[in-house]
């Protein structure tokens, strides 16, 4: 067995120990009436804070070798190790959180509402890999992040989407983004976590249905590979932008590329390749100038539009909020005779609260909705307009790189670039 | 990576494959057992909670205990079983994926890397055009998505008009106190005016248990509220039964009709309203088929606990052994027959009723659930229709929804009805659990099922049927619930009584009376008649406040429901008939 094959087979080891925890009580108890009395029922004690330190600490490092083996050493090899060191530590011994990607909630949480104190940690967690990225690019997705990390493992026969498929695919993760930042702003939800694919199979402990979403994203992710970072990851938008402007970034070549072309169709399975466009024409400046002009003039009209659609939104977005689903039932309730029944129904009688100060309630938040979801829709306009501008410019390139938003630093081309090759066989 | 030859990759793929398909196999098992898993309760079992209840109910009963515990256990051991299964499928499935992975990445390892050789050189404007075609597609596509999904989450929310999201919070509080105010007007105006009475039986008639429809609303004024067993005030006449029965009188014209039984033998009597003499006797016994022993019972209960039921034409009873007898008003009888067994535990209970010319019956024993339809000329069964479930003690009422008059008993579990024509089962929904031995209330809109240790549940009727609202404050064990279009009263087995709203659910009064009530309450003239096991009777006002008249007794204990006709009462005691009247 080559020594290729190890983090492969200590990842499946992983997912095998893992069965061993599947047990869960739900059974009721017997009763007994021979006067058998039950234990108490233990609460696991809160973790240390020390352990808080350690998480960071450990973060920080595996940036560091992350980026240290993407850039410098070059070796794909080490970063699939990677990845598995972090699905063991974050994945399954840290169960998953807190992470990163689900730190941006709380971040927003805290941002629009004095009176939550964001941990520490959670803070730390979100910085962290975004000044990476802007030193380094995505080396926190190269492997470093658990829910990427899985996904690199399963990622075996990549095969590209139809370009207009993976379009509108790729748009998701902004909207996922926006709509992420707005429920937890508003004191909702915090949906990344709620519908995180994988953490049901790192804790094995989640709705079922979230069980068996992940295990289909990973099957999914045999072909198409990191199915979750490219269409779903709310992150990945932000360390996209962050990577754009990073000072060193992953190369496809170590030396001077020579055009040769070879890492052009099947390197990058996430399309993340830029070609060089050396010898093409030039298109008249006139003509791409204006161009550049309409859709810098189009980006507030965008950036309108979004908002104005967001405030049209926002009553039905605001039914996510538990209160408002509440007051709606009872309003039911109320107007047609259809009793409120769910949990929530039967607590808000039992609080003696009535149904007007429920009702009153609802109306502040939905105008809290109508507020502040414009702002998402404001991102997601310019977000639009941006990338459209940007795809006005053409600069001139020459030589393949990778796109510095779109690459996890992988290093999946390494192995395509004949410089490389040679450098590897000397 | 591990170097393997061409031979060993076919080999690969195959394995591959195999494991692929053998994954997906147990990965679809896996699937269907955890949804079991989690939708599942063994301890839901409609029957291992009978017996807990029957259990709760007899503490002593060790047979029971051993019962309950040998359920349990099974339920147990099932529930285990299922989750080793679920637990044997994770390690096969895991196997499955192993083998299926190292496959592949042997395979795909082994595969020269080679890069594909590309065509022309891709032309980068051409590639941004596009790229900006695809991604103004996507936000169009998005943005329709969401305008869509927008509009349908809008449903059921408050007034968003600008000027009642632009109002201050002190100013929302005012509107939310103006709305609050007519709302509560409206309320109270609907809480006073509901839906117009459509039912209005005529005042002399009373042809089956709990009068007409078995609706427990008499029709007639000027019904007696005053009287008193012993001293004989109000008491027209008085007359003892010559057999024991639990069943109610029922009244055609100027005849009362009420059923007896002593071991064996059963008997109809026909009694003259007038004057409580008895006109004639019919033997309910001798019948062919008919077993030799009296069924296994509750020690109360007796052969005569289903009431008569009477129409212009005929009057038939049914007994506990299963003799069914059908007599004219003159006594002659018309045709007798043995239906079955009608053993179940506490014994047969369920009455009579006729639509048209068809006597309709709930055959409810342990062998056999069905509904009957028997012609009332000949004898013959028109229809039969088997239903699901447990043994009710209950008895069918008629119902008209739709403008269709409809059949509707209160089992375990379902509140079903019926076609009184051809037996066909209009809708049936799931409502009650336990023993069921009230008969359901009606009115205009929907049907009231309760019984002890289930709910009290509100049910809109027809091709949808279901719950409309539900309470478990106020159950009752034998006495059934009467309703109108306002209110809907019920006599509990512990001496409550609660009314509620009937189309809201809201609880508008409850009193405590000391006494059990088994007797159903009968509303007549805008009042309650409810009649304890003691034999006294409360008569409220049939409102949302409560009102007491008066408090009357007939000096013995009672647990038959009364039938009202022609400004009298006719209350059946332990041992007497009593005519009360105040002329």
């Amino acid at each position: 067995m080559n020594k290729r094959t190890i983090p492969y087979i200590l990842f499946l080891l992983m997912l095998l120990w893992h069965t061993v925890m599947f047990a869960q009580e739900r059974f009721p108890r017997p009763e007994f009436e021979s006067g058998y009395v039950y234990p108490e029922v233990q609460m696991p004690l809160q973790r240390s804070v020390a352990w808080e330190y350690i998480d960071v600490a450990v973060l920080v490092l595996a940036l560091s070798v992350s980026a240290w083996l993407a850039i410098w050493k070059r070796s794909r090899q080490g970063l699939i190790w990677m990845a598995v060191f972090s699905m063991a530590y974050f994945g399954f011994f840290r169960e998953g959180c807190i992470c990163s990607v689900g730190s941006v909630q709380n971040v927003s949480l805290a941002l629009f509402n004095a009176d939550y104190s964001i941990p520490l940690t959670a803070l730390l967690f979100f910085l962290i890999p975004l000044v990476f990225a802007l030193f380094f690019g995505r080396v926190f997705c190269a492997g470093v992040c658990p829910l990427g990390a899985i996904q690199e493992l399963t990622g075996i026969r990549p095969v590209k989407l139809p370009k207009t498929v993976e379009a509108v695919m790729t748009s998701i993760p902004f909207v996922y983004l926006a709509l992420a930042v707005l429920f937890s702003a508003m004191k909702s939800e915090f949906i990344i976590c709620r519908y995180d694919p994988f953490i049901g199979i790192y804790r094995l402990d989640a709705p079922y249905t979230m069980i068996i979403f992940g295990i289909l994203l990973l099957v999914a992710g045999i072909f198409l590979n990191r199915p979750y970072c490219r269409y779903l990851c709310p992150y990945g938008v932000l360390l996209g932008i962050f990577s754009r402007f990073a000072g060193r970034h992953l190369t496809i070549t170590p030396a001077e590329c020579t055009n040769c072309r070879l890492c052009e169709e099947d390197a990058c399975p996430y399309e993340a390749i830029v070609p060089s466009n050396e010898g093409q024409l030039k298109e008249d400046t006139a003509r791409s100038r204006k161009r550049f002009i309409a859709y810098l003039l189009l980006i507030p009209v965008f950036a309108a539009a979004g908002g104005l659609l967001f405030h049209t939104m926002a009553p039905g977005l605001s039914r996510i909020h538990r209160d408002v689903r509440l007051a709606r039932e009872m309003r039911i309730e109320q107007e047609t005779g259809i009793a409120a029944i769910s949990k929530a129904a039967v607590a808000f009688r039992e609080t003696g609260e009535t149904n007007e100060q429920l009702f009153a309630k609802e109306m502040e938040i939905i105008k809290r909705f109508r507020k502040s979801a414009p702002w998402a829709g404001i991102f997601l306009g310019l977000s639009l307009g941006i990338s459209l501008l940007s795809l006005t410019v053409v600069r001139k390139r020459t030589e393949y790189k990778p796109h510095q938003g779109k690459c996890y630093s992988c290093g999946r081309c390494f192995r395509y670039c004949p410089v490389e090759v040679n450098r590897k066989a000397k | 990576m591990m170097k393997v030859t061409e031979n060993e990759i076919g080999i690969l793929k195959v394995v591959s494959q195999v494991s692929g398909i053998f994954t997906v196999i147990v990965a679809l098992t896996m699937i269907y057992s955890l949804v079991q898993l989690k939708t599942i309760n063994p301890l839901d079992n409609p029957a291992f909670i009978t017996i807990k209840e029957q259990f709760d109910k007899e503490p002593e009963n060790a047979s029971k205990a051993e019962q309950v515990r040998a359920m349990d256990l099974m339920a147990r051991k099932a529930y285990f079983s299922s989750r080793r299964q679920v637990e044997t499928g994770a390690l096969l499935l895991l196997t499955g994926v192993i083998m299926f992975i190292i496959c592949q990445r042997l395979i795909s390892g082994n595969e020269k890397a080679m890069p594909g050789i590309p065509g022309l050189k891709p032309d980068l404007r051409k590639n941004q055009a596009r790229n900006r075609k695809y991604l103004l597609a996507a936000a169009s596509f998005l943005t329709v998505g969401a305008l869509t999904i927008s509009i349908i989450l809008r449903n059921n929310l408050p007034d968003l008009r600008p000027q009642a999201l632009s109002a201050s919070s002190d100013e929302v509080s005012e509107q939310q106190k103006d709305k609050k105010a007519a709302r509560s007007k409206r309320s109270k105006r609907e809480d006073k005016v509901v839906i117009a009475e459509d039912f209005s039986p005529d005042g002399t008639n009373y042809p089956f248990f709990r009068g007409h429809h078995g609706r427990g609303v008499a029709g007639g004024k000027g019904y007696p509220t005053e009287w008193n067993g012993e001293t004989g005030m109000n008491i027209k006449w008085k007359l003892q039964v010559p057999m024991m029965g639990k069943s109610s009188p029922v009244i055609w014209g100027d005849r009362i009709f009420v059923t007896g039984a002593d071991g064996l033998k059963g008997e109809l009597y026909c009694i003259d309203k007038k004057n409580g003499s008895i006109l004639w006797t019919a033997d309910a016994s001798g019948i062919p088929g008919e077993p030799s022993e009296v069924p296994d019972m509750d020690a109360e209960a007796g052969m005569a606990v289903s009431t008569a039921a009477v129409n212009e034409k005929a009057v038939c009873a049914i007994f506990a052994n299963g003799n069914l007898i059908c007599h004219d008003h003159e006594g002659n009888r018309k045709w007798a027959l043995n239906i079955g067994s009608l053993k179940n535990i506490y014994g047969y209970s369920c009455s009579l009723i006729i639509h048209g010319n068809t006597l309709i019956i709930q055959h409810d024993s342990d062998e056999r659930l069905s509904m009957l339809g028997y012609d009332i000329e000949t004898g013959n069964m028109i229809w039969e229709t088997p239903r699901k479930g447990h043994p009710a003690w209950s008895s069918p009422v008629i119902g008209t929804f739709d403008g269709k008059p409809q059949v509707i008993i209160n089992g375990n579990p379902a509140v079903s009805a019926y076609d009184p024509v051809d037996g066909k089962e209009l809708w049936s929904v799931d409502v009650l659990t336990g023993d069921v031995a009230p008969s359901l209330a009606v009115n205009s809109s929907y049907v009231f099922a309760v019984t002890d240790y289930a709910r009290l549940a509100a049910v809109k009727p027809g091709a949808g049927a279901a719950i409309v609202w539900e309470d478990n404050s106020y159950t009752t064990d034998v006495s059934s619930p009467v309703a109108n279009n306002e209110i809907l009263v019920i006599a509990t087995g512990y001496g409550d009584v609660a009314c509620y709203n009937a189309m809201k659910g809201d609880t508008l009064w409850t009193h405590y009376f000391m006494e059990q009530f088994y007797s159903s309450p009968v509303i007549a003239d805008g009042k309650v008649y409810l009649l304890d096991r003691g034999g006294k009777s409360y008569i409220v006002k049939a409102s949302d406040k409560f009102e007491l008249i008066s408090t009357a007794s007939i000096g013995e204990p009672a647990d038959c429901t009364p039938a009202f006709s022609d400004k009298s009462i006719y209350i059946r005691g332990r041992n007497n008939l009593y005519c009360i009247s105040e002329n």
